[in-house]
């Protein structure tokens, strides 16, 4: 019995969060429960407010209003206790790297208390884990960008924390290193640590999450599992390319279709794709049909279902790759 | 807390052993100053000054050019602060469970461990020089000394840092501040024979009387009482202890 009720115990609470930077909300009434052992995704664009909402967790902002627990422990008043029981990855770089990977774990393990011969042990745990032992004194600045990325991971990983925070872990990466960084992310959820990421990769996010957050100017739109959010959107989505689309939208509002225009295409979301198409090819009379096309909802078209506009990764990853340029130099 | 001050010197320590590079390139200048302008002028001088300057040249300069590399140094020591926040350290260290306060005492500590290093490599190239200093019983005077000293710059370059945010804000602070600082202290000349106007601004600089005591412990020639120096150069460090503290906490 006590098991079960360990299970269910919120590694995380956030009650009516908000913070407000002068004139801009960047976290509006935020409230969110994650339990304990389960990787939870905030899915938004950037700008969102996500990054807002685990530095606030973290203890490195105050929220203007709301509360927020973590372990149990409150993030303003019981600032020091919570920052001992989490480990966080930043959005940006924060090594030494004129220092070596095994002098960054070190600094950090003696920062967070850990006895000499236990922080011998847990550096070449967590190196072996993110297989970069062999570069354990080499110096990080010789490092590329997918491996420091790996050794900040372990970095976070070397006091044991209960909650991990990865705030978009693979920004900049190249795919290859993402699938990488994914596979150590999953192993984590093997030894019970909750991890709350943030991230604007829909496939990220679609891959590691247990539970995503999808987060829109500061506000969350809508929250489930990846399968919940893509079911409650309808079991189909249908594009159609035609020579007018206003009228075929027109009429299949008519025939009680949710039909919306987005980029010069009709999106469509129905339970059975193959029953609806005979169906709009019968009322498509006078309009020439290019293409037809159907898949089962992504995460890409419920962000589109419930904020209304299109989600534009590239876009956002254009924009951090001058970010990237000129942080990582 | 002295575990965690322990911590945040040991990674200024182990960065200062990467950076022999800039240790060595730093003892460049003085030893110019020393070796050039110090030889050049001691004989310049030996005719007409030595009664002014109370010894050689080269003698009465070296503690001045002590104090002027202390100075910089530990007032650079104040940048690796403004690197951190650009590199992002510095969030890796307020997000671990420990004070505020350990961060800033130990980043302090760094810099005048740095500081005094590199006094003393000036001591001993000007003994290599021929520079005769006092016996080893001013040596605690000569350390006390460098320690108010060199505190007292790196808590200024703490301080600075926590308010400029940028490299060119530094340079400014270097070429506007300290500078005129160095300058202004008799560093390189002595303050009697000064005219009047210039020894105004030279006994209100504080650093003044940091090169009085060091020129008092290290080849026992001074203008100004050194309980004096010494007293005026303590509350100086302790003012810039508080400023630097109460900024850095700030941010």
């Amino acid at each position: 019995m006590q098991r079960v009720e360990k299970m269910q115990r919120q590694a995380i609470k956030i009650e009516g969060l908000v913070k407000r930077f002068n004139d801009i909300i960047a976290v509006n009434e935020v409230s969110l429960e994650i339990n304990e052992g389960e990787i939870f995704a905030l899915l938004g664009p950037n700008g969102a407010g996500k990054t807002t909402i685990i530095s606030i967790l973290a203890t490195l902002l105050k929220p203007t209003s709301g509360r927020a627990y973590v372990n149990g422990y409150n993030v303003v008043k019981e600032a020091e206790k919570v920052r001992k029981s989490i480990g966080i990855v930043f959005q940006d770089p924060s090594l030494d790297d004129q220092l070596t990977a095994r002098e960054n774990l070190d600094i950090h393990a003696r920062l967070y208390h850990i006895p000499k011969e236990e922080r011998r042990r847990r550096i070449r745990e967590v190196l072996e884990m993110v297989e970069l032992y062999e570069r354990a004194d080499s110096l990080v600045k010789t490092f590329s960008g997918g491996m420091k990325r790996r050794l900040e991971i372990a970095r976070g990983l070397m006091h044991k924390p209960s909650v991990l925070f990865l705030d978009e872990p693979t920004l900049g990466l190249d795919p290859q290193t993402r699938r990488h960084i994914w596979n150590y992310i999953k192993k984590l959820k093997n030894e019970g640590v909750t991890v709350l990421l943030t991230t604007h990769y829909m496939e990220e996010a679609d891959s590691l999450a247990d539970r995503i957050a999808i987060i829109d100017n500061g506000k969350i739109v809508v929250f489930g599992t990846p399968s919940e959010l893509k079911d409650s959107i309808g079991g189909d989505v249908i594009k159609i390319r035609c020579s007018n689309v206003s009228k075929l939208k027109d009429r299949l509002h008519e025939n009680g279709f949710d039909a919306k225009i987005i980029n010069g295409e009709i999106i469509l979301h129905v339970n059975v794709a193959e029953k609806v198409i005979p169906k709009i090819f019968s009322l498509s009379s006078g309009i020439e049909i290019h293409s037809i096309m159907y898949k089962e909802p992504s995460l890409e078209d419920v962000f589109l279902h419930y904020t209304g506009r299109a989600y534009r990764e590239e876009e956002a990853s254009g924009i951090d790759r001058i970010r990237m340029r000129m942080v990582r130099r | 807390m002295i575990h965690d001050i322990y911590t945040i010197y040991l990674r200024e320590m182990l960065r200062l052993r990467r950076q022999r590079v800039r240790l060595v390139t730093t003892i460049v200048m003085p030893l110019l100053w020393l070796g050039i302008i110090g030889n050049a002028f001691n004989n310049a001088f030996k005719t007409v000054g030595s009664s002014l300057l109370g010894g050689d040249f080269l003698s009465f300069l070296t503690p001045g050019i002590l104090i002027m590399t202390m100075v910089f140094t530990a007032t650079i020591s104040g940048i690796t602060t403004v690197f951190d926040r650009e590199f992002g350290f510095l969030k890796e260290m307020l997000v671990a469970p420990i004070k505020r306060e350990s961060i800033l005492i130990g980043k302090m500590f760094g810099g005048v461990s740095q500081a005094i290093l590199q006094g003393i490599i000036i001591i001993v190239l000007a003994i290599f020089m021929g520079v005769s200093f006092s016996g080893a019983s001013s040596i605690p005077g000569m350390l006390l000394t460098m320690f108010l000293v060199s505190i007292a710059f790196v808590s200024l370059g703490l301080a600075v840092a926590s308010k400029i945010k940028s490299m060119e804000g530094f340079q400014m602070i270097m070429n506007f501040l300290i500078q005129p600082m160095i300058f202004l202290s008799g560093a390189f000349y002595p303050v009697k024979t000064l005219p009047s106007w210039l020894k105004i601004f030279v006994r209100i600089n504080p650093l003044t009387y940091g090169v009085d005591a060091m020129r008092y412990f290290a080849i026992g020639i001074n203008e100004f009482n050194v309980i004096l120096d010494l007293t005026i150069l303590a509350i100086f460090s302790i003012l810039l202890i508080l400023l630097g503290g109460h900024f850095f906490r700030k941010t």
